[in-house]
């Protein structure tokens, strides 16, 4: 079943790469958030940590948004989805394998953001790193996790790009306010020590149970 | 089955219709002005039930959601439905009912410090997300394991937002129930009680009349069928 579903992720990998459908225009789709977030708070989030955290979480959702739109739309044009669900594997491992690639394509997207973040935003001095990259990654997690599942309930409705965004943002808020407060810890405010991280580590395994619970319905027949 | 009919149909109406104005006497008769908050405290016997019923009615929802993932029959779908949507009719009256509450005793329409209702922001958020999900599928098998599925996450959602919202504020929601009991007099949480009960019965009601309703539309549809020929 991991085979399965690593070799799934694999697939959807190296289509990205050969295609460069999706990275490239999450990457894009990051910086104009970031851009348009700061001009929207008149040019201020230089001047407060909190608004800079902010930004960087509020672009990363809408920015995972906008790469789960293709999520399983390789699949569904092409025939695939059929020809998986009909292969001799688990359910499970086709919405995690695509899950998997999912949380790549957003390390890769926040490999280049964050950095580029850090430098416009603070000279120097800015958060901790280790707790920042702790955060993203185990957002990172939920993110995929959730955002796959809805994706996958979202296939075969009429208005599937419309949808998406509504089913997904208020099952992230919680990832949103786990993430901005452990930045704001990165930043040396007292949120309670590990809390936060501790925080977004539960959502994920909560998710994750929710999700392996109910996989075999998941995809439908 | 006319009896089970009584037990889910007459005996809350009678109920909500005897208890709902009951809370109104007992609230404006009985218990003595709150020390602190004065009159608009009164809302409190109306926002706090309806709020617990509108999560009783979310739960009665995800779970009729995990029956019919069990066992794959209509039924079970359309009450996980109707839960939900009484759910949503009660979470509506929570979002009116609150930012009154909140004018009326801080001074803001809305608090953005306060734990309960930006939870229940969000979940009202997800839950009208169900109806759109819902409504953008079509009919069918698909669409109700779809549907058990995000009431299902429901579920996860809940304690997360709750433990989300505690996580990152720090202003606090007035504690009337404490982990030593409620700290409140009697009067005023006999009529809490009663309160809440009268919304109980409510729901139940509006649960039942509306299934019966979806039966009834369900049945005419298969007998239109059935008498132009189309089904055996």
């Amino acid at each position: 079943m991991i085979g399965a579903a690593l070799a799934i992720a694999r697939v959807k990998l190296v289509l990205e790469i050969r295609r460069r459908e999706v990275i490239f225009a999450m990457l894009l789709f990051i910086a104009a958030t970031i851009v348009i977030v700061h001009f929207a708070l008149s040019g201020d989030t230089g001047a407060g940590n909190r608004a800079a955290a902010g930004m960087l979480w509020a672009a990363i959702v809408f920015t995972a948004v906008l790469g789960l739109l293709r999520t399983f739309a390789a699949e569904h044009e092409g025939g695939v989805l059929d020809a998986l669900l009909l292969a001799p594997i688990d359910r499970a491992a086709i919405w995690l394998g695509t899950a998997l690639a999912q949380f790549g394509f957003l390390v890769v997207i926040e490999l280049v953001a964050v950095p580029v973040w850090w430098a416009l935003f603070f000279q120097g001095d800015g958060p901790s790193v280790g707790t920042v990259v702790l955060a993203l990654l185990l957002a990172d997690i939920g993110i995929a996790l959730v955002g796959t599942l809805s994706a996958a309930l979202a296939l075969g409705a009429r208005t599937r790009d419309v949808l998406l965004p509504v089913l997904v943002l208020p099952l992230l808020i919680p990832v949103i306010l786990g993430g901005v407060t452990a930045t704001y810890g990165a930043f040396g405010e007292d949120v309670g020590g590990l809390r936060p991280l501790g925080f977004l580590a539960l959502y994920d395994l909560v998710f994750i149970a929710l999700a392996w619970g109910t996989s075999e319905h998941l995809l439908g027949d | 089955m006319p009896a089970n009919r009584h037990l889910t149909t007459t005996v809350p109406l009678v109920l909500s219709f005897l208890l709902i104005p009951l809370t109104i006497a007992m609230a404006f008769l009985w218990t003595g002005e709150d020390a602190d908050q004065g009159l608009s405290q009164k809302i409190f016997y109306f926002h706090v039930p309806i709020a617990l019923t509108s999560y009783v009615a979310f739960g009665f929802g995800a779970v009729c959601a995990a029956m019919y993932l069990w066992k794959r029959t209509e039924a079970w779908d359309m009450r996980s439905y109707v839960g939900i949507h009484s759910g949503t009719i009660f979470g509506t009256l929570v979002l009116i009912t609150g930012p009154i509450w909140a004018k009326a005793s801080w001074g803001v329409w809305w608090n953005w410090g306060d734990r309960q209702l930006n939870v229940f922001l969000i979940l009202f958020l997800y839950y009208c997300a169900y109806f759109m999900l819902r409504f953008s599928l079509d009919d069918g098998e698909r669409r109700r394991a779809a549907s058990a599925i995000f009431a299902l996450l429901g579920i996860g959602l809940i304690p997360m937002s709750f433990l989300a919202v505690r996580i990152a504020q720090t202003l606090i929601h007035p504690t009337v129930f404490t982990a030593g009991g409620a700290s409140m007099p009697n009067s005023f949480l006999l009529t809490f009680v009663v309160g809440l009960a009268g919304m109980l019965s409510l729901m139940v009601l509006l649960i039942s009349v509306e299934l019966r309703g979806k039966r009834t539309a369900a049945r005419v549809l298969q007998l239109q069928r059935v008498q132009r020929g189309e089904d055996a």
